[in-house]
């Protein structure tokens, strides 16, 4: 439980109460969201962030908004006037998500929310739109992930989410995948030189395989614990890098296998049961 | 509002000593330099981070307290360099959000 707010509380209310900019989204805010949560870390989002939530968040970059679709929250809330870039913005449109800009600060926005009676909303109707799975067929994608880029961090992923999105996997599924598979992604990104990532989906099992050479891990056990990172402050001014990476990904997938090669790279194999 | 007269309506965790200051304000966030940037003297801190860094963040900018939400666990080496620089921290298992809308309903707002 994340907020006061279980029956759904309009976008178009959250949006007067704090008198804020909508920046993408005007269509869309008769739409409730469930949960707010606040945060500028990001893996702290994919971690607890309930599907339905807006993100409420002082974090402007792109990982904001791909935490935010992978995590499938509806809205993201700029606070202190932050206004998002053209990509951001670009990007949340594609993916249905409406963005706001709020003046407040996170604890100004999160008190004027608390203070909204959520019963007071109505829900629109959700839609389910999503196709029928392909039946008997296995599917087959590979990506390549350039480490050190940040600008395209998070693409793999999104790419990822469309594919089992389009071919009907079941949403708290497609989530899991997601998230796991960003993880990744932000891993290969902040600490390898660059990977192959292997999607592979049939009617029993989704397999993610992301493949670096880099580094290496010279302890899986120790990386695996939460919290321990490597990260530099850098890296953690993209709301990443706060150690909860495989640990979430442990959490989101069904089977993981991590093997490491110091001074070659890391093979990180992740599957998840279709039932 | 005291400090020590909030651990107990928030249902806070003192990690540290915790001197009885007054808090003047919240300040939520999760990056150092938003802090270093925008917080003020006096602020409550909220954040989900528990890296020791956020003691020095604290301490630069003087604030009332760190509590420490989502029921993280906090390294000893944080809890160790704060108790050396007389900054309190505090946990709680709700989220910033959560903590917030208490806050707000034992009376703070905005400053």
């Amino acid at each position: 439980m994340q907020g006061p707010h279980p029956d759904g509380l309009a976008l178009c209310r959250i949006q007067s109460a704090l008198a804020a900019d909508v920046v993408v989204g005007a269509g869309k805010m008769d739409i409730p969201v469930t949960a707010v949560y606040a945060s500028d870390l990001m893996s702290d989002v994919l971690a607890y962030g309930k599907p339905g939530s807006a993100l409420l968040t002082g974090l402007n970059s792109k990982q904001a908004a791909i935490s935010a679709y992978m995590a499938e929250f509806r809205a993201v809330i700029f606070i202190r006037g932050k206004r998002p870039a053209e990509a951001i913005c670009k990007f949340a449109e594609e993916k249905g998500l409406v963005v706001l800009s709020a003046r407040d600060d996170m604890f100004e926005a999160c008190a004027k929310i608390a203070d909204l009676d959520g019963t007071a909303a109505d829900p629109s109707p959700s839609e389910d739109l999503r196709p029928p799975m392909v039946e008997e067929e296995t599917i087959r994608y590979a990506f390549l992930i350039d480490g050190h880029d940040f600008a395209s961090a998070g693409m793999v992923s999104t790419q990822v989410k469309a594919i089992l999105k389009t071919v009907g996997v079941e949403p708290a599924l497609v989530r899991r995948v997601a998230i796991c598979t960003y993880e990744g992604e932000m891993n290969v990104v902040m600490h390898a030189d660059k990977a192959r990532t292997e999607l592979v989906l049939d009617d029993h099992e989704i397999r993610v395989v992301i493949d670096d050479e880099g580094k290496g891990i010279p302890d899986v056990t120790l990386a695996m614990q939460e919290g321990w990172t490597t990260a530099t402050d850098e890296q953690r001014a993209l709301g990443f890098g706060s150690g909860m990476g495989l640990p979430n990904i442990r959490k989101n997938a069904d089977v993981v296998d991590l093997t490491s090669v110091v001074g070659k790279g890391t093979r990180l194999e992740m599957r998840f049961r279709v039932i | 509002m005291k400090l020590q007269d909030m651990i107990s309506p928030l249902e806070l965790k003192a990690l540290t000593h915790v001197e009885d200051k007054e808090v003047e304000g919240i300040f939520i966030s999760d990056m150092l330099s938003d802090v270093m940037s925008s917080a003020k003297a006096g602020d409550l801190w909220l954040t989900v981070q528990t890296h020791k860094n956020i003691v020095s963040a604290a301490n630069l900018v003087d604030m009332a307290a760190i509590v420490v939400t989502h029921g993280k666990s906090v390294p000893k080496e944080t809890v160790d360099l704060a108790d050396r620089f007389h900054v309190a921290i505090l946990s709680c298992d709700g989220s910033n959000f959560e903590l917030s809308a208490k806050l707000h309903a034992i009376g703070f707002r905005p400053r």
